[in-house]
């Protein structure tokens, strides 16, 4: 079968760890799933339900125990190379002894013929607030600035396909509020070089945080982690916070939450709610 | 209450002060251990008088004092060929150890090959094989620079090793997810991440290395160098000029430290606070 020059295309792809008596633990259930460029996806389920490991396995970072996945047609590998993934994690994860600029500048220094030029990187710091703050490490700056970093450390690799993991989880609730709009925003003005549209993976395990940024909400299950619901959003762009009040908003806010409520078919309905919960 | 300003912001971000210390402030450090030496040199002094101690077994400390500075160029440049050896042992036992470290770090086979020897050498005592180092290399700097580099190598080893493994994984993914090389991870990952771990070994190392230096002159006395004039000294009782050669290495090993905890400030991005105070 030819594989598709989707941003993402999963063919059955599972991840089963082997358990300490030799049991197989299965994380991720066999998944098939293609995301067309452009379209910003979210993730959403329990912790635990192997939302991240899905995330791991796109990136390259951990390979699949069965299945096929291609990046825009290529092998995972073959896309980092090509520096065609953008990361940004839980955590920052910035390098402590460099300040912010050289910190946004390190994708870009590193593995430099596959570099892209894209916005510069003081067009970057000053699009994430973080002009004044140019030379100051890490360490002297707020959670959400340091997100705001490592936000901008991915997109000046300017990725065709920009990955994030729980990117706000560790912030509070009102700065996380602000942060999904600023990233919304950037997503929009970033000046980018490359010839596809840009495309997001969101994992998040907040329902809101999941309907208000993305085109398309999926919906996993508690391990074996599977995808129980594939909900469009329709909502206009550019999204302002207000939007979140919206009715449209809040019913796709109820049926993402149906969904998650509902888990999978072969569960009885009361541990998939317990797990939902949890 | 105010959000914190910039320039406080700044003030935390910089790195300690290089400038000379506050005296004002140092004063009530200095002055308590400097009276207490003082006293105890009065009191030896009072002892050896009225007890009309023998200079073959205390020789009074004005004696020793004034040996100091009337021979003053003698001790300097004897202590300067101990300054060379005691160095460049430091030297040869650091850029072993760290090469060592960065190949054991990224090989496990090259860990169970090495570290296994590294420590039964560490576990001999270098005493033992001075004779042996001085029939291979001769009477010449080779068999003492050696000698302070066995004496060295260990604690920047064992250091190194754990600086080199002491990186994120979240920030290791990232240099994957560019499909960065191995050289570039170490350039810009775990060497930056050994530097603070390599001073804390370097500050146990730079003490060893001058005792290093002064064992192996014992065994090359007529070589020069204040552990051959401590030798020759004794040999013939003149104590005073034995604690004058002492009191040399003291004021080295205080300026090889304070040297050190210059490098520190000047070159590791994490300056550990309390061994600011020596």
């Amino acid at each position: 079968m030819a594989l598709s020059g989707d941003a993402v295309d999963l063919r059955g792809i599972a991840l089963t760890y082997a358990s300490a008596d030799g049991a197989p633990l299965p994380a991720v259930a066999p998944t098939t799933l293609s995301i067309p460029a452009g379209q910003f996806v979210s993730l959403v389920g329990p912790s635990g339900c192997g939302k991240t490991s899905l995330l791991r396995i796109i990136a390259g970072l951990q390979a699949p125990t069965a299945g096929r996945i291609t990046i825009f047609g290529d092998e995972p590998t073959e896309a980092q190379r090509l520096k065609e993934i953008g990361l940004v994690f839980q955590e920052p994860a910035l390098l402590p002894w460099r300040d912010v600029e050289a910190n946004i500048r390190l994708g870009r220094e590193l593995n430099p013929t596959r570099t892209r030029s894209g916005a510069p990187i003081a067009q970057l710091i000053e699009l994430v607030g973080l002009g004044e703050f140019r030379h100051f490490r890490p360490d002297a700056l707020s959670g959400g600035m340091q997100q705001r970093v490592a936000i901008a450390r991915a997109l000046a690799l300017d990725p065709p396909l920009l990955l994030m993991d729980e990117p706000f989880a560790a912030l509070d609730e009102i700065t996380r509020e602000q942060m999904r709009y600023e990233l919304l925003h950037l997503w929009a003005v970033a000046p980018t070089q490359a010839e596809r549209p840009r495309s997001a993976v969101f994992v998040t395990h907040s329902v809101n945080e999941a309907v208000a940024v993305a085109d398309r909400v999926l919906v996993m299950s508690p391990r074996p982690g599977e995808i129980v619901a594939d909900i469009p959003i329709h909502s206009p762009r550019p999204r302002a916070p207000e939007h979140e009040q919206s009715q449209r908003f809040l019913e796709n806010a109820a049926a993402v939450r149906a969904a998650l409520r509902s888990g999978p078919a072969n569960d009885p309905p009361g541990v998939a709610l317990a797990a939902a919960t949890a | 209450m105010s959000a914190p300003t910039l320039s406080q912001r700044s003030a935390r971000a910089s790195r300690p002060p290089l400038a000379l210390p506050d005296l004002g402030a140092a004063l009530p450090y200095l002055l308590p251990p400097l009276l207490a030496l003082l006293l105890a040199g009065v009191a030896v002094e009072i002892w050896v008088r009225t007890a009309d101690v023998s200079q073959f077994v205390m020789p009074r400390p004005t004696v020793v004092l004034e040996e100091f500075f009337v021979e003053f160029p003698r001790y300097f440049s004897e202590g300067m060929r101990t300054l060379a050896v005691s160095v460049g042992g430091l030297a040869l036992g650091t850029g072993v150890a760290v090469l060592l470290a960065a190949g054991v770090a990224h090989s496990q086979l090259l860990e169970r090959a090495v570290l296994p020897i590294a420590i039964m050498v560490k576990v001999t005592p270098v005493v033992a094989v001075i004779p042996l180092l001085i029939i291979w290399l001769g009477y010449g700097w080779e068999p003492k620079v050696t000698i302070a580099a066995l004496i060295t190598y260990f604690p920047v080893l064992i250091n190194a090793i754990a600086g080199f493994r002491d990186i994120d994984p979240r920030m290791h993914d990232f240099f994957r997810s560019v499909s960065a090389s191995q050289w570039e991870i170490f350039r810009h990952l775990r060497l930056p991440a050994a530097i603070p771990f390599m001073f804390a070994a370097l500050k146990i190392s730079v003490t060893l290395s001058l005792i290093g230096a002064v064992v192996a002159e014992f065994f090359t006395a007529g070589q020069g160098g204040l552990g051959s004039v401590i030798w020759i000294e004794q040999n013939i009782v003149q104590l005073h000029k034995v604690f004058a050669a002492v009191l040399m290495l003291t004021v080295l090993g205080v300026a090889l430290s304070t040297a050190l905890i210059v490098c520190e400030r000047l070159w590791s991005w994490r300056v550990n606070q309390s061994s600011a105070n020596i």
